[in-house]
């Protein structure tokens, strides 16, 4: 796509955020970058200049604002936070691609908070029904990103949802990104995105893996 | 944010707050800065644009690489590349923001279940499809039987508003003339009057 593509990313100050957004950064995309510490979001932006001084990409400190110039928003916040989000900016996310990341895990890392028919991702759909919820990159950890290629292959990252075309333009990003996307199926697909998660965090922690265990 | 939508579509064609409701849940709504694209040349045209708030214009560049304005869009207006909307072929125009804008999209899939579920939409996009073709072949007939000098002035009545806000250079482009005989128009005018 010729055209430039914004993109809000909300939670950018986080360490999935943040490294989404240094990936994204190389792409035909503007960024908009949010997040509660304005601070840490300003130390991002200079990193990325720093390394590509082309990169369009800026702060923004109101998260309405930002997902209402935005064609694609990723919401990098965690699962508990992603009610309050929805509530800020259901009007202005209607009928727009709107990327989960979130895995709904417990405090201890043993199971996830959200019920077995269903998954974070179906869950923010329903918080907002007219967008278009894409589940994309809650296999990758944060590690990833700066390593997306292992023994000269990239990393598989899953996507799922329900809108063809938000699924192809979704797969492009990932692609920027530096991963190899595959599509999983539909949105409610995403529970096993989100327990596949489960059982890698619990053994990479067991076995004390590198965090790059998604490859 | 829809506001000035919902303003021209019942004035068109009144709605009930629930159809106002259903055709909503369909939109999308964007801002886009001054300069920025909403479409590229090559790319598909997926959304029809709905301006809230400021001007966009669309222009094709022919192959000695000069532009030529096919339209400007101000509020109330909608512009796009219906060819490539409606075919699904790579687009020829490019649109772009003159000054900051808000915009309402209303993309490909969401105007053919519009069309569908909501009759009114139906009735609203006939008529304003009937009064984009009117205002096409008004525009065609005046530049074949009218003079520049009458082009022009036909053109400043009814658009006083995009003569204020946009470049002489543009609207020189937009009537398919160059800025110096578009400059000599205007110097002729005012010594005509």
């Amino acid at each position: 796509m010729r055209t430039k593509q914004t993109i809000a990313i909300i939670g950018a100050s986080g360490t999935m955020g943040s490294a989404i957004a240094k990936s994204l950064c190389k792409g035909n995309y503007k960024l908009l970058l949010c997040s509660k510490e304005p601070g840490k979001i300003e130390t991002l932006i200079h990193d990325i200049k720093s390394t590509n001084s082309l990169a369009d990409v800026e702060i923004s400190d109101c998260f309405k604002e930002a997902c209402w110039e935005a064609d694609i928003i990723i919401a990098a916040v965690p699962y508990a936070s992603e009610q309050e989000l929805a509530e800020r900016i259901k009007e202005v996310a209607n009928q727009k691609i709107v990327i989960s990341i979130a895995n709904p895990l417990n405090e201890t890392y043993t199971g996830l908070i959200t019920a077995a028919d269903t998954s974070a991702a179906e869950e923010l759909q329903k918080l907002l029904p007219h967008s278009k919820v894409i589940k994309a990159f809650n296999t990758t950890f944060a590690a990833d990103f700066s390593t997306a290629v292992i023994d000269r292959k990239k990393i598989d990252a899953f996507i799922a949802g329900n809108d063809e075309d938000a699924l192809e333009t979704v797969s492009e990003l990932v692609s920027t990104a530096g991963f190899n996307p595959v599509i999983a199926g539909v949105l409610s697909a995403s529970r096993t995105l989100e327990n596949t998660q489960l059982m890698l965090i619990q053994s990479t922690r067991k076995y004390n893996y590198n965090w790059l265990a998604a490859g | 944010m829809y506001e000035v939508y919902f303003e021209n579509f019942n004035q068109k064609v009144p709605l009930t707050d629930s159809e106002q409701a259903q055709i909503k849940s369909f939109l999308s709504v964007k801002k886009l800065r001054k300069k920025q694209y909403l479409l590229q040349e090559g790319d598909v045209c997926k959304s029809i644009a709905f301006v809230e708030k400021g001007i966009l214009r669309a222009y094709a560049i022919n192959e000695t690489g000069t532009e030529h304005i096919i339209q400007f869009a101000l509020e109330g207006w909608t512009v796009s590349d219906l060819y490539s909307f409606l075919t699904g072929e790579q687009a020829t125009y490019n649109i772009d923001a003159l000054e900051n804008a808000e915009l309402v999209l209303i993309s490909k899939t969401a105007h053919e279940e519009l069309l569908q579920q909501v009759p009114k939409y139906e009735t609203y996009i006939r008529l304003q499809m009937t009064n984009a073709y009117i205002a096409l072949q008004k525009r065609l007939a005046s530049t074949v039987s009218l003079s520049l000098e009458e082009r022009y002035k036909i053109f400043t009545a009814t658009y006083p508003d995009l003569i204020q806000r946009v470049p002489q250079h543009m609207i020189a482009s937009y009537m398919g003339l160059t800025p110096e005989t578009l400059s000599r128009i205007r110097r002729r005018i005012t010594e005509n009057k």
